[in-house]
C-alpha cells in the first residue's frame, strides 16, 4: 500500500460535511478511515455514519451487579460478627437490607458508567492529537486518511464542497 | 426455665446462676418524692455538676429524675402520685436500632440496655427516639467543684463532652455481686444487689432483683395487681413495673 | 355592549401570537463562536464590586463558620440551643435545608433532561453546582451536630482491629450511604457535560486558565467516539440518577419517620420531604438564576424571562403538590392522631412561636398561590426572586417546625421545653456564607452555561408554518 496522509477538513455547517462524506465514500474511503470531530454531538444518521459503539452501557450494567454484590455483602455479613443485638430486631432485617442494597447498587452502576467513559474514550489523554481549535466553535471537521498520491484529488473535492480548509493533520498540544 | 446461662466470655455453661434477668418494681404510692435516689444515683454514678443554667434549659444530667404532677388549680389543688423515671431498660429498646455506630446495645444475658460511652459519637438520635426521655447528653466537660472531685466513684467512668449516658440499673454493683457469687461458686441471693436509688430510699419504695426468678421479691410484686408500666402500648416491653393504686 | 346576542364576545387574541419568535432562546440562535465568547467573556470579567462581595463572605466563612465550628467543638454542645427533649436542632434543619437545595440541580438537569424540557438547556450547570455546593453545606452542618465530630469516621464500614462495623439498622446509616452515594453521582453528573465546555475553554485560554482546563478536560477533542460514549453515559445518569434523587431524602425523612415520636413517625414523610426539597430546590435555583442573570455579563441573553415562566409553573405545581402532602399528614394527625399528637398540633398553632407554623404556611402555599398564576409575575426576574426566596425561608421554617418544635412535645410532659438556638445561627449563617462563596469563586472557572447543549437545542428548533400560524417544532436530533 502507498503511504496514507491524514487531512483535516473544516467546515461551516451540516449539510456540507454530510456532503463531503458521501464523496469521501464516493472516492473509495471505508467508514474506518474517516472520522468526525464536532462541536456538538452529530447524530449518526445526520451524516451518513454507522452507529458508533460504545461500552458505557455494558459497563454500567456490570458495575450494577457489582454495585448489588457489595451491598448485599454490606448488610448481610458485618453485622453477623460480632453478634450485636439491638431493639428488637432481627440481626439482619430485610428491610433496611433493602435500602443498603439499592443504594449500593446504583453507586456502582453510576461509577462503573464514570469510569465506563473515561475508558472507551481514552481520558485522560494529553498527548499531541489531531485538532483544530475552531472545532469548538461549532465547525465540524471531517478527518481522513487518503492515499498520499492522490491528496490534491481529495483536496480539491473537499474544497469544491465548500471545506473552509483543508489541511494535513498534526498532531499538536491541545 | 433455664437456670443456668451461657456466659459470652467463656462459652462454658454454668451450673450456678450468676447472670440474671434484672427488673426493677417501684411503688408510686409509697414514693415520698424526696428525691434522695436522686441524689445517691448522682453520686454513685459520678454524675456531672450541670448547673443552675444549664438545668433551667432542660439540660440535667439526672439519671433517674421524679415527675411530679397535680391537679386542679389552687386552692383546691391535689396531688397525683410522685412518678421516679429512670431508664427502663427496654426488651425491645427504641434507642438500640437507631445508633449508627452500634453504642447502644442490647445484653442478652441481663437484659439490660447497654450504653457504649466510647463508641458514642454523640448523633443523639437514642435520646430522640427513647419515649421515655431518660438519657442524658454531656453538653459540656462540666468542672467538680473541689472537694467533691474526692466523691468520685472508683468503679464507674467520668464521660467527657459528647457522649450520651443513661441509668444501667447500677451494672457496677449488679457485676461485683456476681463476681463474688462465682468466685463463692454459689447463686446469687435475692437482695443481694441493691442499685444506690433502692439503697437510698428512705420509703423503700424501690425493689430490685432478678425478674426470671420467680422467688425474688421483685417477682412477686411484678405480677401485682397494683402494677403496671410506663407507656406501655408502645410495645417497649421495659422492665421496671410501677406500683399505684388501691 | 350591544344587545343582540349574535356575535360571541370576541376572545382577546392571545399576547403569545404576536410574540417575537426570537425571544425564545432556542429559537434565537448566535452562532456557536459568538455563544462561545460571551460565556468565556462573562467568566473573566469580574469587577470590583465581586472582589468586595467574596472579600466579605470568606470574613463571614472564617468567624461565623470556621471560627464558631472550632469553639463548637472545644466547647461542646452546650453552647448550641440543644436541650431535653429537643436533641436535634437547627444544625439538623440546616442539613436538611441543604439537602434540599442539593435536589434542584438534579431536577433541572435529569428530570427535565428525561421530559426533554427544552427549557432546561441554559441552566442545568448552575443547577448542577448547586447540588455540589448544597450538599458541601450539609455534609458540614451534620458534622456540626455531632457529639464527637472528631470519631465521625466510625460511620464508615472499614474493617479494625476491632472486628465493629456501623449499624446498618440506623437510618443515619442510611443517610451516610445515600448522601455519600448523592454525592458523589451528583458531581460525576455535574462532569460528564462540563467536559466539552472545558475543552471549549481550553482553546479559547492561555497561561494557568489553559493548563487548568486542559488538565480537567481529558483530552476532549469531539470525536464521534468521545460524543457517543459521553452522551451515552449522560443518558444513563439521567435515567439513574432520578432514583437517587428520591431515595436520598426520603431516607432523610426516614430518619425522622422511623423515631417513635408523635409528630414524626408519619407514614407519609417520605413523599412529603422530597416534594419539599423540590419546592425550595426550584426557588433556590429561580434565585440564583436572577443574581447569575442580573450581575453576570452576557447571561441576558441565556436566562430569559421564558425560563423563569416555566420555572414559575413547575413552582405552582410542586406547591400545590407541598400541600396537598402537608394537608394529608396534617388531618390524618388531627382526625385520628393519638392525645400527644392532637397536642402537637395545638402547640403548633399556639402562641408563643406560632408565628413560625403561619409565617410556614404563608410562604409556601398562599405566596406561590397568589402570584405563580400571572404569566406577567412569572416573567418578571426580580419577583420570582422575591417569590423564590419566600418559599426558601417557608421552607427553612418547615423544617423547623418538623424538627426542634415537633420535639418539644412528647409522651412525658414533665420533659416539654422550648428550643431556644444558640450558636446554630452564626454557623448557619456562615454555610450560606460558604455556599454564595463557593458559588461565586465556581463562577469564575467553570463556564455557567453548557454551549454546546445550548446550540444543540438551537440547532434541533425551528419556525414552521402549519395552516395561518408560525409554530415551533423540536425535531429530536439527539
Amino acid at each position: 500500500m502507498s503511504e496514507t496522509k491524514t487531512l483535516l477538513a473544516l467546515f461551516q455547517d451540516l449539510d456540507p460535511a454530510a456532503d463531503a462524506i458521501d464523496k469521501l465514500k464516493e472516492m473509495g474511503l471505508t467508514e474506518d478511515q474517516v472520522n468526525v470531530i464536532s462541536g456538538i454531538p452529530v447524530l449518526e444518521r445526520i451524516l451518513g455514519r454507522p452507529v458508533q459503539w460504545t461500552n458505557v452501557p455494558r459497563l454500567a450494567f456490570g458495575g450494577a451487579i457489582a454495585g448489588f454484590i457489595i451491598g448485599l455483602l454490606l448488610a448481610f455479613s458485618p453485622a453477623t460478627y460480632p453478634a450485636l443485638i439491638a431493639g428488637g430486631q432481627p440481626l439482619v432485617p430485610v428491610p433496611p437490607s433493602i435500602i443498603v442494597v439499592f443504594e449500593m447498587t446504583m453507586l456502582g452502576m453510576l461509577l462503573s458508567t464514570f469510569i465506563g467513559v473515561f475508558l472507551d474514550s481514552s481520558f485522560p489523554s494529553y498527548r499531541p492529537m489531531e485538532y483544530i481549535p475552531e472545532i469548538s466553535d461549532g465547525k465540524i471537521a471531517v478527518f481522513f486518511a487518503c492515499p498520499a498520491d492522490e491528496e490534491k484529488k481529495f483536496v480539491s473535492a473537499m474544497k469544491k464542497l465548500g471545506a473552509e480548509s483543508v489541511q494535513p493533520a498534526e498532531a499538536q498540544q491541545l | 426455665m433455664d437456670t443456668t446461662t451461657k456466659t459470652p466470655e467463656s462459652g462454658a455453661q454454668q451450673d450456678t446462676v450468676t447472670q440474671g434477668k434484672w427488673g426493677m418494681v417501684i411503688d408510686q404510692d409509697l414514693c415520698t418524692g424526696c428525691q434522695a435516689c436522686v441524689a445517691a444515683c448522682a453520686m454513685e454514678n459520678n454524675i456531672s455538676f450541670v448547673g443552675e443554667e444549664d438545668v433551667n434549659y432542660g439540660r440535667s444530667m439526672h439519671w433517674i429524675r421524679i415527675e411530679r404532677f397535680w391537679q386542679g388549680s389552687y386552692p383546691d389543688v391535689k396531688m397525683t402520685p410522685y412518678q421516679p423515671v429512670t431508664c427502663q431498660q427496654c426488651h425491645k429498646a427504641p434507642c438500640e436500632p437507631v445508633c449508627p455506630v452500634f453504642a447502644s446495645l442490647h445484653s442478652e444475658a441481663e437484659d439490660l440496655n447497654l450504653q457504649v460511652y466510647n463508641r458514642c459519637i454523640g448523633t443523639r438520635y437514642c435520646a430522640n427516639n427513647c419515649p421515655y426521655q431518660v438519657r442524658a447528653f454531656n453538653w459540656r466537660d462540666w468542672v467538680r467543684p473541689d472537694p467533691l472531685s474526692n466523691q468520685l466513684n472508683p468503679d464507674v467512668t467520668v464521660r467527657r463532652r459528647g457522649v450520651m449516658e443513661k441509668c444501667t440499673f447500677c451494672i457496677q454493683r449488679i457485676r461485683k455481686v456476681e463476681d463474688t457469687a462465682e468466685s463463692e461458686n454459689r447463686d446469687i441471693r435475692d437482695g443481694e444487689v441493691v442499685p444506690a436509688c433502692a439503697q437510698a430510699c428512705p420509703a423503700n419504695a424501690i425493689v430490685f432483683g432478678r425478674i426470671d426468678d420467680p422467688t425474688t421479691a421483685v417477682s412477686k410484686l411484678t405480677n401485682s395487681s397494683r402494677g403496671s408500666k410506663l407507656l406501655e402500648d408502645l410495645g417497649t416491653l421495659p422492665r421496671i413495673t410501677y406500683l399505684k393504686g388501691a | 355592549m350591544t344587545a343582540s346576542s349574535k356575535a360571541l364576545p370576541r376572545i382577546s387574541v392571545q399576547q403569545e401570537e404576536h410574540e417575537d419568535p426570537r425571544e425564545h432562546l432556542m429559537l434565537d440562535p448566535k452562532p456557536r463562536g459568538e455563544m462561545n465568547a460571551m460565556v468565556m467573556e462573562s467568566m473573566h470579567t469580574t469587577s470590583w464590586k465581586f472582589w468586595v462581595v467574596t472579600a466579605i463572605l470568606s470574613i463571614i466563612v472564617a468567624v461565623c463558620l470556621f471560627g464558631a465550628w472550632g469553639y463548637l467543638i472545644a466547647e461542646g454542645m452546650g453552647v448550641a440551643g440543644i436541650n431535653r427533649p429537643d436533641y436535634w436542632g437547627i444544625f439538623i434543619v440546616d442539613t436538611v435545608f441543604w439537602i434540599g437545595i442539593s435536589h434542584a440541580g438534579t431536577f433541572v438537569s435529569a428530570l427535565l433532561r428525561v421530559f426533554k424540557a427544552e427549557f432546561r438547556r441554559p441552566f442545568t450547570r448552575a443547577a448542577e453546582l448547586m447540588t455540589t455546593f448544597g450538599l458541601v453545606q450539609a455534609g458540614l452542618s451534620i458534622f456540626m451536630h455531632l457529639g464527637r465530630v472528631w470519631l465521625a469516621y466510625w460511620m464508615m464500614p472499614y474493617p479494625n482491629e476491632r472486628g465493629l462495623w456501623p449499624d446498618l439498622h440506623s437510618p443515619l446509616m442510611w443517610d451516610f450511604l445515600a448522601i455519600n452515594t448523592y454525592l458523589l453521582c451528583s458531581t460525576m453528573y455535574l462532569f460528564l457535560p462540563l467536559i466539552p465546555d472545558l475543552a471549549m475553554a481550553r482553546d479559547r485560554s492561555t497561561g494557568w486558565r489553559k493548563i487548568f482546563y486542559r488538565t480537567l478536560s481529558l483530552g476532549f477533542r469531539g470525536t464521534e467516539g468521545e460524543w457517543t460514549h459521553l452522551k451515552n453515559a449522560m443518558n444513563i445518569f439521567a435515567w439513574a440518577i432520578l432514583p437517587v434523587m428520591f431515595s436520598v431524602h426520603t431516607i432523610v425523612s426516614w430518619d425522622f419517620a422511623m423515631a417513635t415520636r408523635p409528630g414524626w413517625s408519619s407514614t407519609i414523610f417520605g413523599p412529603y420531604f422530597v416534594i419539599g426539597a423540590l419546592h425550595s430546590g426550584l426557588a433556590a435555583v429561580v434565585m440564583v438564576l436572577f443574581v447569575i442573570r442580573s450581575t453576570m455579563k452576557h447571561m441576558k441573553y441565556f436566562i430569559r424571562p421564558e425560563h423563569f415562566d416555566a420555572l414559575g409553573k413547575l413552582m405552582l405545581v410542586i406547591s400545590m403538590c407541598w400541600a396537598y402532602f402537608f394537608f394529608n399528614d396534617y388531618i390524618v394527625q388531627w382526625y385520628g392522631g393519638d392525645q400527644w399528637t392532637k397536642i402537637l398540633l395545638a402547640f403548633h398553632e399556639q402562641a408563643p412561636q406560632s408565628y413560625i407554623y403561619f409565617t410556614m404556611l404563608i410562604c409556601n402555599i398562599v405566596v406561590p398561590w397568589l402570584t405563580l398564576w400571572n404569566r406577567k409575575v412569572r416573567r418578571t426576574p426580580w419577583l420570582m426572586f422575591i417569590i423564590g426566596l419566600l418559599i426558601n425561608v417557608g421552607m427553612w421554617l418547615e423544617r423547623y417546625v418538623i424538627i426542634p418544635m415537633t420535639l418539644t412535645i412528647n409522651r412525658m410532659p414533665f420533659t416539654w421545653r422550648v428550643y431556644h438556638p444558640g450558636i446554630e445561627i452564626p454557623l448557619g449563617i456562615g454555610t450560606l456564607a460558604f455556599f454564595i462563596l463557593l458559588y461565586m469563586l465556581a463562577s469564575r472557572v467553570i463556564p455557567l452555561v453548557p454551549v454546546w447543549e445550548v446550540q444543540e437545542g438551537q440547532m434541533a428548533h425551528t419556525l414552521r408554518k402549519v395552516g395561518k400560524a408560525r409554530v415551533k417544532t423540536v425535531s429530536e436530533i439527539d
